[in-house]
């Protein structure tokens, strides 16, 4: 770690395009499940988390 | 599919997540259980048990509004509240640890140890820091607009700061900063949804130190975040990430 790294990923887009989509998707459906989610079940679970994090709840 | 990728972000966000809970318990979590003295004590919160108190922990009605505390009616996950909080925190950094993964696959930048910190303030900027900004960080019983709005204003918010960033920080047109500043200051002037009634219950310092307590939290989280993404995308997937 100590040379400097380059910041650019050198791999073409249509070779990582798939792994972030599915990471994006993936991301996305979690976050909504923590912080969104209607269910109660879900809620009452990340009740704190909720709160703490700042999403809209109650 | 770069699937040591997809680990490397995983393993940083559970890390994340981990560190995470301890950090709420300092501040915000205590700030949460004393707000809720309130809330019970106000008896006008919409979770507030329909049956009378003295009835919950005896039979569970047929259907049961959920309150904080009664761990019989709470649908919540058994694992109680420190193991339910560790559990989602763990879900929730491995969640945004895949959006920022994802996020830097799909701009071709790599995370790494040195720039990792400045993913990590972009993420908080756009999850936490821009929306807190005109919807700030609540606790139970405060008064508020419709869930759903508040919800979608939160979730607008967030995608017009994460294409604001975008704008200013990876792009050098003059019309890019422009236009980035315009769509993250843009959802501020429409203007979060309020409460009709801002009376409450929960004295006004007890808000201001859950919304300071959150925030400093929150940075905290993801500046762990950024660097353990770059930590370990650099030390696990850099192969990957080569033509």
């Amino acid at each position: 770690m100590a040379a400097r790294t380059s910041t650019t990923i050198s791999l073409p887009l249509a070779s990582r395009l798939t792994t972030a989509v599915v990471s994006m998707l993936l991301g996305v459906f979690i976050v909504y499940g923590v912080g969104l989610s209607h269910s109660e079940t879900l809620h009452d679970t990340a009740h704190d988390t909720r709160h703490s994090y700042g999403f809209p709840c109650h | 599919m770069l699937v040591k990728y997809l680990l490397a972000t995983i393993v940083a966000g559970l890390f994340a997540g981990i560190l995470l809970t301890p950090a709420m318990y300092v501040r915000s979590v205590p700030l949460i259980l004393h707000a809720e003295e309130y809330e019970n004590a106000a008896g006008g919160h919409e979770h507030e048990h329909a049956a009378a108190p003295a009835a919950a922990g005896e039979t569970a009605p047929a259907v049961a509004p959920h309150t904080h505390e009664e761990e019989e009616v709470s649908p919540a996950l058994p694992f109680g509240r420190f193991g339910n909080t560790l559990l989602i925190n763990l879900v929730a950094g491995a969640g945004f640890a895949l959006i920022t993964g994802a996020a830097a696959l799909f701009l071709g930048r790599k995370i790494t140890v040195q720039n990792g910190i400045y993913w990590g303030l972009a993420g908080f900027f756009i999850f936490n820091l821009a929306p807190s900004f005109s919807l700030a960080p609540e606790l139970p019983a405060m008064p508020a607009a419709d869930l759903a709005t508040r919800q979608a204003w939160w979730l607008i918010t967030v995608l017009l700061t994460a294409g604001g960033v975008y704008f200013i920080v990876l792009r050098e047109e003059i019309w890019a900063r422009v236009l980035g500043l315009v769509l993250i200051v843009a959802p501020h002037i429409y203007g979060a949804p309020e409460a009709d009634d801002l009376t409450s219950a929960v004295p006004p310092t007890l808000a201001s130190e859950f919304a300071v307590s959150t925030l400093a939290t929150n940075l905290f989280f993801w500046v762990v975040l950024g660097t353990a993404l770059g930590f370990a995308i650099q030390s696990y997937a850099a192969s990957e990430l080569e033509a």
